[in-house]
C-alpha cells in the first residue's frame, strides 16, 4: 500500500510554497525534468480552489497563483479538469505515504490503526486547504475524479482487514464481508462533514471516537475505548 | 411514483382541480429529474432533458422551479420525506429498540431499492450538486440518529459510548449504499439488511446481541415482536 519510491518532500529545488506539496507521479523521468512548473500549478490550483470551489475556478486563477503563463498551464495540462486529477493524485499519493508509515511503525495492530488514523488527521488538519481539495471539492470535479476519490476510500479497507488476523472465532463469525467497508465510511463521512462546514480544526479531537469506532468490532468496546484514549 | 405519475383522470370526470394538476405535474418533473440524474449525473442535466422526460411544456418547469438546481432540491426533500416517514412507521410498530433498528433500517433499504433513480439522485449526485444540496443530505442522515440514540438507554455501557457514534454509523450505512449505487448493484441492496442490522447494533449490545437480531429471519416470531 505504500508508495516505496515516494521522494523527499522538501527536496531543496521547490520554492518553499511547495515544500508542503509532495512530488508528482514517480517513475516518469520526463516529468520530473519539468515537475517544477507542474508543482506550482498543481499548488496554484489548490490556492485557486480553497478561494473560489472548484466551480468558480478558471484557469486564469490557476496561473496566477502559480505565477506562469496560460501558455505553461496548456504545456502540462489540457483542462482544469485534467489539473484538478493531478493535483488529487498528489494530495492523495501524500497521504497514503504518511498514514502507511505511521502505520508501519507500530508493531501491535490496534496501535498501528490509532497511529495511521492520526497521521491522517494531522495532515488534514495541517492542510486544510488540501482537506477541502480531496474531500470535498473532489466530489463535485466530475466522474474521473469521484472514482478516484472512491477507491482511495476503499483503498482503506485492507488495513483494517488486517485486524481480523488473529481474532477469535466467535468474534470473526460476527464479522460481515462489509464490515471494513462501513468503517471506514463512517470514518470519513466524520471527517469530511467537519471539513465541509470549515471545521476542520476540530479533525485531531476526533482521534479517540474514530480509533474507539474502528477498533470494537475486533476488541470489544472495553478494549477498544482503552486503546483509544492512548 | 412511476404509476401515480401517468394515471389519467377518470373518464366522465368533469376537471380535475388545479391544485391537483399542479401537484401532479410537479411529481412528474420530480420523477423525470431523478430519472436523468440517474442516468447522466447531475452536472450533465439540462432542464430540456427533464422537461422532455417529464413531458411537460418549458413554461410548466419554471411555473414551478426557477432553475435546475431549486428542482434538484425539491426532489431530495421529496425523497427524504417520504423514505423518513416509512421509517419512522416501520420503527414505531416495534417496542423494543434492536427491532426498531432493524424495522427502520429495512424500510430504509426497501424505499432505495424501490427508487433506484431518486436513491442516486439523493445519495451519490447530491454530493456533486452544490452545498445547499450537501447540506440537505447530511440532514436526511440526522432522522437516523435520533433513532440509534435510543440505543444508549438500552446499552450497558450507554453512557461511556463515544459522541460521534451515531454520525459514524449512518455514514457507514450510507457509504455501503453509495457504494451499491454507484457500481448500479442495487438489486443487492435488501441482501445487506442483516449485516447493516449487525453493525448498527453491536456497539450498544456487542456481538452476540446484536448478530441475533440481525440473524433472525424476519423481525416476527423476534422477542418483541408485535403480536400477531
Amino acid at each position: 500500500m505504500r508508495d516505496s519510491a515516494s521522494q523527499p518532500v522538501d527536496s531543496p529545488e521547490y520554492p518553499p510554497e511547495l515544500a508542503r506539496l509532495p512530488p508528482g507521479r514517480h517513475g516518469l523521468p520526463r516529468e520530473f525534468v519539468a515537475h517544477n512548473q507542474r508543482e506550482r500549478l498543481i499548488a496554484g490550483l489548490a490556492e485557486a480552489v480553497a478561494e473560489n470551489g472548484y466551480a468558480g475556478t478558471t484557469i486564469a486563477h490557476i496561473t496566477r497563483h502559480a505565477a506562469v503563463s496560460r501558455r505553461t498551464f496548456y504545456e502540462h495540462f489540457n483542462s482544469k479538469d485534467e489539473c484538478f486529477v493531478a493535483a488529487y493524485d498528489t494530495v492523495m499519493a501524500e497521504l497514503r505515504r504518511r498514514v502507511g508509515e505511521a502505520f508501519d511503525q507500530e508493531d501491535e495492530w490496534p496501535q498501528a490503526i490509532r497511529a495511521g488514523i492520526a497521521a491522517m488527521l494531522e495532515f488534514l488538519t495541517a492542510e486544510p486547504h488540501l482537506a477541502r481539495l480531496s474531500m470535498v471539492e473532489a466530489l463535485v470535479a466530475g466522474p474521473v475524479v469521484v472514482e478516484r476519490y472512491d477507491s482511495a476510500i476503499q483503498s482503506l479497507v485492507p488495513y483494517f482487514q488486517a485486524g481480523r488476523e488473529g481474532r477469535p472465532e466467535e468474534i470473526l463469525a460476527g464479522l460481515s464481508p462489509t464490515t471494513e467497508e462501513a468503517l471506514v465510511g463512517g470514518m470519513v463521512s466524520l471527517i469530511s462533514r467537519r471539513i465541509f462546514a470549515d471545521r476542520t480544526e476540530e479533525l485531531e479531537s476526533l482521534l479517540p471516537d474514530l480509533v474507539e469506532f474502528t477498533l470494537t468490532p475486533y476488541l470489544g468496546s472495553a478494549e477498544a475505548a482503552k486503546v483509544a484514549r492512548g | 411514483m412511476g404509476s401515480n405519475s401517468t394515471r389519467r383522470p377518470l373518464p366522465g370526470r368533469q376537471q380535475l382541480p388545479r391544485e391537483f394538476i399542479a401537484r401532479h405535474q410537479r411529481a412528474r418533473i420530480i420523477a423525470a429529474l431523478a430519472e436523468e440524474t440517474a442516468e447522466q449525473g447531475y452536472r450533465a442535466v439540462t432542464v430540456a432533458d427533464i422537461v422532455r422526460r417529464a413531458g411537460i411544456a418549458r413554461n410548466t418547469f419554471y411555473e414551478n422551479f426557477s432553475s435546475k438546481e431549486e428542482c434538484f432540491l425539491a426532489t431530495q426533500e421529496f425523497a427524504m420525506s417520504t423514505a423518513l416517514e416509512r421509517v419512522v412507521t416501520a420503527a414505531g410498530s416495534f417496542e423494543k429498540w434492536p427491532l426498531r433498528v432493524r424495522a427502520g433500517l429495512a424500510a430504509f433499504l426497501g424505499y432505495v431499492t424501490e427508487e433506484p433513480a431518486l436513491a442516486r439522485t439523493c445519495m451519490v449526485e447530491a454530493l456533486s450538486a452544490g452545498p445547499a444540496a450537501v447540506r440537505h443530505y447530511e440532514e436526511s442522515q440526522q432522522a437516523f440518529v435520533s433513532l440509534f440514540q435510543l440505543g444508549r438507554d438500552v446499552s450497558p455501557h450507554g453512557a461511556d459510548l463515544p459522541e460521534t457514534l451515531e454520525e459514524a454509523l449512518i455514514g457507514g450505512v450510507f457509504w455501503i449504499l453509495y457504494q451499491r449505487l454507484t457500481t448500479s448493484r442495487p438489486e443487492e441492496i435488501p441482501e445487506l439488511l442483516p449485516e447493516l442490522v449487525e453493525f448498527a447494533l453491536r456497539p450498544y449490545l456487542g456481538v452476540e446481541a446484536a448478530g441475533e437480531v440481525a440473524a433472525a429471519e424476519s423481525v416476527e416470531g423476534v422477542e418483541g415482536a408485535p403480536a400477531g
